[in-house]
C-alpha cells in the first residue's frame, strides 16, 4: 500500500507536531508492505483574509499514485483524495474554540463572519468525504463533535523512543522539561523555590525566544535561588534528556490548557517518575491524578511549593507515584505498530 | 541565509528531480544556511494543470525565506522577491513534444488554449525571476526558443564526488542507471553479442518494469552471452557505484534523447572512466566529445560493439579518455562551490 502523510508546515518551526509527523512517516516506512512518504504544505494564517487563499491552495492541489492519505492539520487535510484518513492534531482553532474565548486573529465583523463560515464549510465538506477521523486527544474529539457535529475516535500518539526512558535511582532534583515560554510557566517553579527550601530544580528545554531564556535567568537572580536551580536552556539531544529524566525525583510540567498528555508527561511516566502539574493543565490531567500518579495543585507558587516540599521530603512516596504513572501509561497501550495498524485499517 | 528549495513531486516516485533538490539542500546546510525543502504534489492530469499552477502561484513564502530556489516545474510559479529558478525541464508535451506521440493533448481549440495559457504563465513566472539557470544546453535553447528567455547553464554536480576512486582499467563495461526501455540497456546487450573481444558487461540499477528485466535476461541467453553479462537489478548505493566503477574499463550510458548529460556520465568521470554513448542520446554529447572523453557511436549494436572492442584492445586509450573526462568535469565547473556561489549571487 502506498501511503502519503499530509500536513502543514511553518518553515523552520519544529515542535511536537513535527516530531509526530516525522515518526509517523518513519514508522509507516518500516511497516512491511507499506511505502510511505510525507508531504508538508506551507501555511500562513495572517492576515485572516489569507486563510481563504490557503484553503483554495489546498483544495486545488491534486494527488496521484497514492492508495491512502493520512492528513494531520488544517488546511492540508483539505487536499482532495478518495481514501483519506484524518488524524486530527487540531483544526484552525481560531475559527472555533479560541474564537469563543476571544483569542482569534479573525476580525469580529461581517468579513470575519464570512471567513469563519468559509472555514467551517470547507471543514465540514472535508470531514464528510473522509474515510475515518481519528484525533490526538479527547478534547479534540469533543471540539469536533461540538462545533462540527462529527464523531471521531481518539488515537493518542505514542512516545517515539520509549526505550530511552528507564528508571534510575533518584538524584533528588525536580526536573522541568519541554519548550520554555510563559505559557509553559516554568517561572512558577522558580518562584515556588523560596517557599520550598530543600528542593533542587533543573529546567532543561529550548526557549522559544532568547527573551524567554532571559526572563527565567533574571528571575532566578531576583528570587535569590541560584544555588538550587540549574538552567539548561537549549534543545537537548534525546539521550541527554532521557538521562536527566531517568535520574530525577519527579518531573514538573505546567502547560496551560494542553490538548494531550504532553510528551513531557509520557516521558516521565515511561521512566516511572511522578508528574507535578496544575489544575488548569488541560489534557495532562487525563493521566496525572493527584495522589495517584503525581500531584496536582493550583497554578501558584505557594501551592506548588507545598507539592515540591512533599515530593522532596518523601522520595519513597514519589517513587510509588512514579510506578503508578508507569502503570497508567502501560494501560494506555500506546505504541507505534498498533497506531499505524489503526491508521491503515 | 534562510533558503527555501521549492520543487514538485509525484508522491512515492524517486527520480533525478529529487536528487538535485536533496543534494542542494544538504550542501547549503553544510555551508551554514537554514534550509527548508518544500515538495508540492503535482500531476499532469490535463484539466488540473492550470489550477495546480494557480495553487503554487498563490503560496506565500516571502515572510519565511530570504531566497527561494525552484527546481522541477511548475514550482517556478511561486512568487518571491528573490526567486532563483534552476530550470530542469519544461512541461515538454506542451513545448517541444507538442503533437508528438508523447503529447496527450489534442491539437484543437481547448488543447491549443491550454498550451498558450501554460506558456504565458511560464513567461511571467520565469521572466520575473531574479535569475534563471538551466541544467543543460538543450534546456537553455528551449527557453530561448519558446519563451524568449536567456539563461545560464549550471551543471548539477553529484552528491559526493570525492568518494570516487580510480583503479586499474579492467575488462568490464559498466552501466549504472535505472533499467528502463528508454535507457536502452537492450542495446548494450545486443552490442555485446557483436564484440570480437572477451569484453564483459555489468548492468546495475533499479527498474519500474519487471518485464523489461525479464526480456533483457532472455535476450542475453538467446544471444549466448549470458556468462559475459552481470545483472544487479536493484537500488545501487553510492559506495557500490564507487566500487563498480573503480576497476571498470569504461562506463556506458545510452539514454534516448535525454535533456542533460546525466549523472552516470559525471560519476564515471570522477572515477576517471570515459563514457560510451550514442548520437541520439540528447544531452550526453554535451559532456562526451568523441574520441576525447569517450565514444559517440551510431545507435546500432555493431557501432557500439566496435567502441567496446577498441577500449578492450587499448587500455591506454581507456585511461587517457578517462583522465580527459575527469578534467572536463573540472573545466565545466561541475562542483557545489560553483553552483552555490551562482545560485546565491
Amino acid at each position: 500500500m502506498k501511503v502519503l502523510v499530509l500536513t502543514t508546515m511553518v518553515p523552520f518551526v519544529h515542535g511536537g507536531a513535527e516530531e509526530l509527523f516525522d515518526h509517523l512517516v518513519r514508522n509507516l516506512q518500516s511497516t512491511p508492505g507499506i511505502e510511505a512518504e510525507g508531504c508538508r504544505i506551507p501555511f500562513t494564517w495572517n492576515p485572516a483574509e489569507r486563510l481563504l487563499d490557503e484553503m483554495a491552495i489546498a483544495r486545488q492541489l491534486r494527488l496521484w499514485n497514492v492508495d491512502r492519505v493520512i492528513a494531520l492539520k488544517f488546511p492540508a487535510y483539505l487536499v482532495p483524495w478518495q481514501n483519506k484518513v484524518l488524524w486530527l492534531l487540531h483544526q484552525y482553532r481560531q475559527a472555533y474554540d479560541l474564537l469563543d474565548v476571544g483569542q482569534s486573529n479573525i476580525p469580529d465583523d461581517a468579513r470575519g463572519a464570512q471567513i469563519i463560515a468559509a472555514i467551517r464549510t470547507a471543514d465540514n465538506a472535508t470531514f464528510a468525504e473522509t474515510t475515518r477521523i481519528y484525533t490526538n486527544a479527547p478534547i479534540t474529539s469533543r471540539r469536533l463533535k461540538h462545533h462540527n457535529g462529527v464523531e471521531s475516535i481518539v488515537l493518542r500518539p505514542p512516545l517515539n523512543d520509549p526505550e530511552l526512558f528507564v528508571a534510575a535511582e533518584s538524584d533528588g532534583y525536580v526536573l522541568a522539561t519541554g519548550r520554555v515560554n510563559a505559557g509553559k510557566r516554568q517561572h512558577l517553579l522558580v518562584q515556588a523555590l523560596r517557599h520550598s527550601p530543600a528542593t533542587r530544580l533543573v529546567i532543561a528545554g529550548p526557549p522559544d525566544t532568547p527573551d524567554d531564556a532571559d526572563v527565567l535567568r533574571r528571575l532566578v537572580v531576583a528570587e535569590g535561588v541560584g544555588e538550587r536551580v540549574t538552567l539548561d536552556l537549549r534543545f537537548l539531544p534525546r539521550t541527554e534528556l532521557a538521562r536527566l529524566v531517568n535520574s530525577a525525583l519527579a518531573v514538573a510540567y505546567l502547560p496551560f490548557d494542553e490538548d494531550s498528555f504532553g510528551y513531557c508527561t509520557m516521558e516521565a511516566f515511561q521512566a516511572s517518575k511522578p508528574v507535578l502539574t496544575v489544575t488548569d493543565a488541560g489534557g495532562v490531567l487525563d493521566i496525572v491524578r493527584h495522589g495517584d500518579t503525581g500531584l496536582v495543585t493550583a497554578p501558584d507558587p505557594q501551592s506548588l511549593a507545598v507539592a515540591l516540599s512533599a515530593l522532596t521530603a518523601a522520595p519513597g512516596r514519589a517513587a510509588r507515584l512514579g510506578r503508578a504513572g508507569h502503570a497508567a501509561m502501560d494501560a494506555e497501550a500506546l505504541n507505534w505498530p498498533a497506531t499505524v495498524g489503526k491508521l491503515l485499517s | 541565509m534562510k533558503i527555501g528549495i521549492i520543487s514538485t513531486t509525484v508522491p512515492l516516485v524517486q527520480g533525478g528531480g529529487r536528487f538535485i533538490v536533496e543534494w542542494l539542500g544538504e550542501k547549503l546546510l553544510e555551508r551554514g544556511h537554514l534550509v527548508e525543502i518544500i515538495y508540492i504534489p503535482y500531476t499532469d492530469e490535463l484539466d488540473r494543470i492550470l489550477p495546480q499552477m494557480v495553487s503554487i502561484r498563490m503560496m506565500k513564502l516571502d515572510d519565511y525565506f530570504e531566497q527561494v530556489i525552484t527546481i522541477r516545474p511548475p514550482a517556478h510559479m511561486v512568487q518571491h522577491p528573490r526567486k532563483v529558478v534552476w530550470f530542469i525541464h519544461h512541461l515538454r508535451f506542451l513545448y517541444d513534444l507538442w503533437q508528438t506521440p508523447y503529447c496527450p493533448v489534442a491539437d484543437d481549440e481547448p488543447g491549443r488554449a491550454l498550451r498558450a495559457a501554460v506558456m504565458s504563465a511560464d513567461n511571467v513566472a520565469l521572466g520575473e525571476a531574479h535569475k534563471v539557470f538551466t541544467n543543460s544546453r538543450v534546456v537553455g535553447d528551449r527557453l530561448r526558443h519558446f519563451n524568449g528567455l536567456d539563461s545560464e547553464i549550471l551543471y548539477p554536480p553529484i552528491l559526493r564526488p570525492e568518494l570516487f576512486r580510480a583503479g586499474a582499467y579492467g575488462d568490464e563495461i559498466v552501466s549504472i542507471c535505472r533499467m528502463e526501455h528508454h535507457k536502452r540497456q537492450h542495446l548494450l546487450v545486443e552490442a555485446l553479442a557483436h564484440t570480437h573481444t572477451p569484453v564483459r558487461l555489468r548492468l546495475c540499477g533499479q527498474s519500474s518494469d519487471p518485464g523489461y528485466l525479464t526480456d533483457l535476461r532472455a535476450h542475453a541467453t538467446r544471444l549466448g552471452i549470458e556468462d559475459r553479462v552481470t545483472f544487479e537489478t536493484r537500488w545501487i548505493t553510492e559506495h557500490e557505484k564507487v566500487d563498480r566503477l573503480e576497476n571498470a574499463l569504461a562506463s556506458a550510458y545510452l539514454p534516448f534523447d535525454e535533456d542533460s548529460y546525466g549523472y552516470p556520465t559525471i560519476e564515471a568521470a570522477h572515477a576517471r572512466r570515459c563514457t560510451v554513448t550514442v548520437s541520439d542520446s540528447g544531452g550526453v554529447p554535451e559532456f562526451v566529445t568523441d574520441s576525447v572523453t569517450g565514444f559517440i557511436a551510431e545507435p546500432d549494436p555493431g557501432a557500439v560493439a566496435h567502441a567496446f572492442d577498441r577500449l578492450y584492445a587499448d587500455r591506454e586509450l581507456a585511461r587517457r579518455m578517462g583522465d580527459a573526462a575527469c578534467h572536463r568535469v573540472a573545466e565545466l565547473g561541475v562542483n557545489w562551490d560553483v553552483v552555490i556561489d551562482k545560485l546565491l549571487a
